[in-house]
């Protein structure tokens, strides 16, 4: 319980290339997370009342109100560092309420290392 | 066999700058401390160029470590350059090497004083710990966040008041002190009945919208509890560190285990554990008992791996000096004053060893 050797961010890309924002982290890994799949799993309490996507599955896509006119790619316009624990992103379809504590974007990574990881807990 | 960062941290400590008398680490010059299995690497930056004495310094440095046992050792010793970060200020100053603070850029340390309970003594020991500090020649702020039950203006004499200077509210200042606390601006029998936007409301005001100057340390008095006002705090700037405050009773040290598991979740370093009310002495006969216990602050300090920054005891006299207005740490001649400037030392330390620790500032581009 004593002194933090949490792994942390070390550099934050908000374009990473192929719609992909990239966290490098303190411990050598790298992450990349499509924008869509980081949008819808925003982590504040509106989101959350939705069905919570998971890791493993998909998220329910949010229905469209006008499918007809086309959804604007979801992109970051810009991101900020909370206190010493979490990163807020501000979406250009207006959305910044999400507060990402970087323990559970670590556990969002969508590669296949840590995608393997998380459904054998136990294999190192 | 893993090296603790600890260990090399306090090697370190044993390495002092010849000129200014102290040791790199509470200076303030060692940043980049990366400690891997059986790797070591740190860098030394100077706030002067670099003679060779410094380089030295330097060698001496990778021994200390090396003396640890540790095979791979590596130092790089540089020195500011006109603008980049520089590491020291004037002899006496603690400066920042962890992340910025964006409301609050010229002030280099921020320090929450924390409990789990109330009535634990936290805005006793956060007055009594700036005046020690301030004692020892660092510029020093209060921020009384509590709210509901401000009571610094109080212990610190109250005598004067804010006032706006170019939009922007100019602290009082007593005994040395910058200070802002909801007293300031409530009458006197009114209480405050918010809800939490609030109280976030106010804590942003509090850092973005006091002159408080170029400060080598803010210490923030917190209200007991792990509410909106620790969550707006943690959330708005990175906190430098905080110092939980507990009497010595298993009960206070419960509630103040959960204010610990709060700082860690939000990544805020434990600076360490002061035990307030830890003994009594009786002031007829000298005899000395422990009304709520004794040492339980330390045994529970060691058991979760944080400092101990030490004891204050339940003495009538830092009762009447708070409530006179003139807290007892200004007789740094007094036991009770001794009390405080001990954990006042101790908490310069484990500031150095927090911003040693401290990665530097993430990117985000």
């Amino acid at each position: 319980m004593s002194s933090t050797t949490q792994i942390a961010p070390k550099a934050i890309k908000l374009d990473a290339g192929n719609g992909t924002l990239s966290v490098q982290w303190s411990d050598g890994h790298l992450s990349l997370y499509p924008y869509q799949y980081l949008r819808d799993r925003c982590p504040c309490a509106t989101c959350s009342e939705k069905p919570r996507a998971t890791h493993a599955g998909p998220a329910p896509a949010a229905p469209s109100a006008f499918p007809m006119f086309g959804i604007k790619a979801i992109k970051p316009n810009r991101a900020e560092l909370v206190g010493r624990y979490a990163l807020q992103i501000f979406w250009n379809d207006g959305h910044s309420t999400g507060i990402y504590a970087f323990e559970h974007l670590r556990e969002l990574c969508p590669c296949a290392e840590c995608e393997a990881k998380a459904e054998n807990p136990e294999v190192k | 066999m893993p090296i603790n960062p600890q260990d090399v941290i306090k090697a370190l400590s044993s390495v002092k700058d010849p000129d200014l008398n102290r040791d790199i680490v509470s200076l303030g010059y060692v940043k980049d401390l990366e400690v891997g299995d059986h790797r070591v690497s740190f860098t030394i930056l100077f706030p002067t160029p670099v003679s060779t004495i410094k380089q030295q310094l330097g060698a001496t440095a990778k021994h200390a470590v090396e003396a640890l046992g540790v095979a791979d050792v590596q130092v790089r010793v540089t020195s500011a350059t006109a603008g980049g970060a520089t590491p020291g200020g004037t002899p006496g100053t603690m400066p920042s090497a962890g992340p910025k603070h964006n409301l609050i850029p010229q002030v280099k340390n921020t320090i929450a004083v924390a409990s789990g309970k109330g009535g634990v003594g936290k805005s006793t020991v956060a007055a009594n710990l700036a005046i020690a500090l301030s004692l020892t020649g660092a510029k020093v702020g209060l921020m009384d966040t509590d709210v509901y039950g401000p009571s610094v203006p109080m212990l610190m004499g109250g005598h004067e008041a804010p006032h706006v200077v170019e939009g922007k509210l100019e602290p009082p200042v007593e005994y040395g002190i910058k200070i802002i606390s909801m007293a300031y601006f409530l009458p006197k029998d009114e209480a405050v009945i918010w809800r939490g936007p609030m109280l976030h409301k106010t804590i942003n005001q509090f850092l973005g919208e006091v002159r408080w100057g170029a400060l080598d340390y803010l210490l923030m008095d917190m209200p007991p509890g792990t509410g909106d006002i620790q969550l707006s705090l943690s959330q708005t700037i990175p906190l430098t560190g905080a110092v939980i405050v507990s009497t010595p009773q298993d009960l206070a040290l419960t509630v103040a285990s959960k204010a610990i598991a709060m700082f860690q979740k939000l990544r805020v370093p434990i600076l360490g554990l002061v035990e307030n009310m830890s003994y009594y002495i009786c002031p007829e006969c000298g005899h000395r008992e422990g009304i709520f216990g004794h040492g339980g602050a330390r045994a529970a300090a060691q058991q979760m791996g944080f400092p101990f920054l030490g004891e204050i005891p339940l003495d009538m006299f830092i009762r009447t000096s708070s409530d006179s207005g003139k807290p007892v740490a200004l007789d740094a001649t007094t036991p009770q004053g001794r009390a405080f400037q001990e954990i006042a030392s101790a908490v310069v330390e484990q500031v150095g060893v927090a911003n040693s620790l401290a990665a530097q500032e993430i990117s985000i581009q």
